[in-house]
């Protein structure tokens, strides 16, 4: 760990160097409200550097939508199918909620059986974090995924006229050494605006859940009416799932050619809120209705998961609430779960 | 062995999706290859109107000689596949079901259809509604790589795997501005069947719901979006209706899901 800092004007410089790591990707503008990742076409004033949250999240880089895992042949047997598992990729602008989810999930792919689709493109991957200032639906603080101290390569922290270098792995290292002449050392008053910075931004945090104790509460909840009232607003439409930087599920479906000898087998995000989720043969659905399926997604991420490796897994993004056609509000829900007024 | 038999055949609709096979030009082979084609009137000379394994129809059901045709299909077809909206959920053809049909029939042809027995119709609805359909490839039209998929899963004994989740879903793999939540737009995609890979939204047009409901679409839920909107009740019940017109008002203001059997 390291900390350097580097004035703004050299951010162009900073990206130039950064491509020769691989192809840099960064959160663009996109209709009237929205962001996405694409790829940086040399244009630094194309990146959305107040972007809070694309609308997919990192996870698509190394956990595709939809994916070819291999092809079949009756003749020559399997291939792997990964045509840019290979390939080097950076990306720039992720925040602190970000990186914590992509922990979230490397602990899901590592499990018994090692995820290398996952993996092999994970390890590909260059983080260069970016700081951020909350909006109304940000809620990492709550969920502790506000700051980072580990998990990126470089991460950014905008103190006004220049940039917080932190420097958080050996490759972020070589970065920073490809361009020696566009940082300088930390002085007294990059301390004094850092710290400004973050009392500033721990401030902003309007969204505030108290998370202590929910386990337990959730259980005591476990048949509390409100979860069929959500169950009857909720679309099922997959939207909150898509979004989560944390949601991992997916369906695997075999598709086979004309000839009857080749085909592919495909997997394909898959979400707890679908109805086909919990089905198995005969008909028989685990989760009948709604309301259980969503309380399902969130006994999961509150409870499941934290069973399970010792932290929630929810990050906070607050891309489900703004992804949410019927405004089914993830933390109005389990404030209402622990007793607290609010309008869920 | 011999090659499993299949037939092709148009009701009440566009030809759109019949067209859409014939369409399928870097395939056709393949698929003569695969299967017998007995009948396929748009396509072809010759046709015989005997068994066959797969019957694959298009259109509404929307007079007696139809209605009697498709009983006959489903009589000779071991499978029988509904191919596109029509066929599926009624199509447009079914968007004034509301409407008495002879005031629609007035309305529209006057005294022209006096004694003229092509009139003689009645509201066009899904197959379902008069034979066991036994899987649905939606769309208005059909994608063809998912027609080609069916066959090919078909052929070995499966039914093919096509998305049931709404198209939200896809959407989102497309990582589109979601134009109802940020544009307040009238859009179906929650309510409406993926598979077209969001082709509309993609480009900045509102799903219309052609590919017809989800398996089990929350109708209730999309209209009360929708009135807070701003969208009026006649408005929603409009969009709502354009290819899915079999669902009743009735159905499509309750705080009930429209459910369908057929996967």
């Amino acid at each position: 760990m390291k900390s350097l800092r580097m004035a703004k004007r050299h951010l162009p410089k900073f990206l130039e160097s950064l491509g020769k790591w691989g192809k840099v990707y960064v959160p663009v503008k996109l209709g009237k409200n929205s962001y996405r990742w694409e790829e940086f076409d040399g244009e630094v004033d194309n990146i959305a550097l107040d972007a809070l949250r694309t609308v997919i999240p990192a996870k698509k880089f190394f956990y595709k939508p939809r994916e070819v895992m291999f092809e079949y042949d009756k003749t020559n047997g399997y291939t792997q199918a990964c045509a840019e598992c290979e390939e080097d990729v950076i990306l720039f602008g992720i925040h602190s909620c970000g990186i914590h989810s992509l922990e979230t999930l490397d602990n899901i792919f590592a499990g018994k059986y090692v995820d290398n689709y996952y993996f092999t493109r994970r390890k590909n991957i260059t983080i260069v974090g970016t700081s951020c200032m909350p909006d109304k639906h940000c809620f990492c603080k709550s969920m502790g995924a506000d700051t980072v101290d580990e998990g990126y390569d470089i991460f950014l922290t905008d103190l006004g006229d220049d940039f917080l270098i932190g420097v958080g792995s050996s490759k972020g290292d070589d970065i920073v050494n490809d361009n020696p002449d566009i940082y300088e050392e930390v002085d007294e008053s990059t301390t004094k605006r850092y710290l400004e910075f973050r009392n500033k931004r721990d401030e902003s945090f309007e969204l505030v859940l108290d998370t202590s104790d929910l386990p337990t509460i959730l259980d005591f909840q476990y048949d509390n009416p409100l979860w069929d009232e959500l169950g009857e607003r909720c679309l099922a439409c997959g939207s909150c799932s898509m979004v989560c930087p944390t949601c991992y599920c997916y369906n695997v479906d075999d598709t086979i050619n004309l000839d009857s000898e080749t085909g592919e087998r495909w997997r394909e995000w898959d979400c707890c809120l679908f109805r086909d989720h919990a089905l198995v043969a005969g008909g028989h659905n685990f989760r009948e209705n709604q309301g259980g399926r969503l309380k399902h997604r969130y006994l999961h991420k509150q409870q499941a998961y934290l069973g399970d490796f010792g932290r929630t897994a929810c990050v906070g993004c607050g891309r489900c609430i703004v992804a949410c056609p019927a405004n089914i509000d993830y933390v109005e829900c389990l404030k209402a779960m622990r007793g607290e007024m609010t309008s869920a | 062995m011999a090659k499993p038999s299949i037939g092709v055949y148009g009701l009440t609709g566009c030809a759109g999706c019949q067209l859409n096979i014939i369409n399928c030009e870097d395939e056709l082979l393949d698929i003569a290859a695969a299967v017998d084609i007995k009948s396929f009137i748009m396509a072809q000379t010759g046709n015989v109107e005997c068994e066959i394994d797969i019957a694959f129809v298009e259109g509404a059901v929307s007079n007696e000689k139809q209605k009697k045709q498709l009983l006959d299909i489903r009589e000779r077809a071991g499978l029988l596949v509904a191919i596109g909206t029509c066929a599926s959920w009624g199509g447009v053809e079914a968007m004034i079901n509301d409407v008495p049909r002879e005031v629609a029939k007035k309305d529209v042809y006057g005294d022209t259809m006096k004694d003229n027995p092509f009139y003689d119709c009645f509201n066009p609805m899904p197959l379902k509604d008069v034979v066991k359909v036994d899987f649905q490839i939606v769309g208005c039209p059909i994608e063809r790589p998912q027609f080609i998929q069916a066959v090919a899963s078909l052929l070995n004994g499966n039914l093919p795997l096509l998305p049931t989740y709404a198209l939200c879903t896809e959407c989102k793999f497309k990582e589109n501005e979601c134009l109802l939540i940020e544009q307040d737009k009238f859009c179906l995609g929650p309510v409406t069947k993926a598979g077209c890979g969001a082709r509309c939204p993609s480009n900045n047009i509102p799903c219309e719901g052609c590919r017809g409901p989800v398996f089990e679409a929350n109708y209730a839920s999309e209209v009360e979006i929708m009135l807070e909107k701003g969208y009026t009740k006649e408005y929603i019940a409009q969009q709502m209706s354009t290819f899915a017109g079999t669902i009743s008002a009735e159905d499509l203001g309750a705080r009930k899901l429209v459910k369908t059997d057929i996967p």
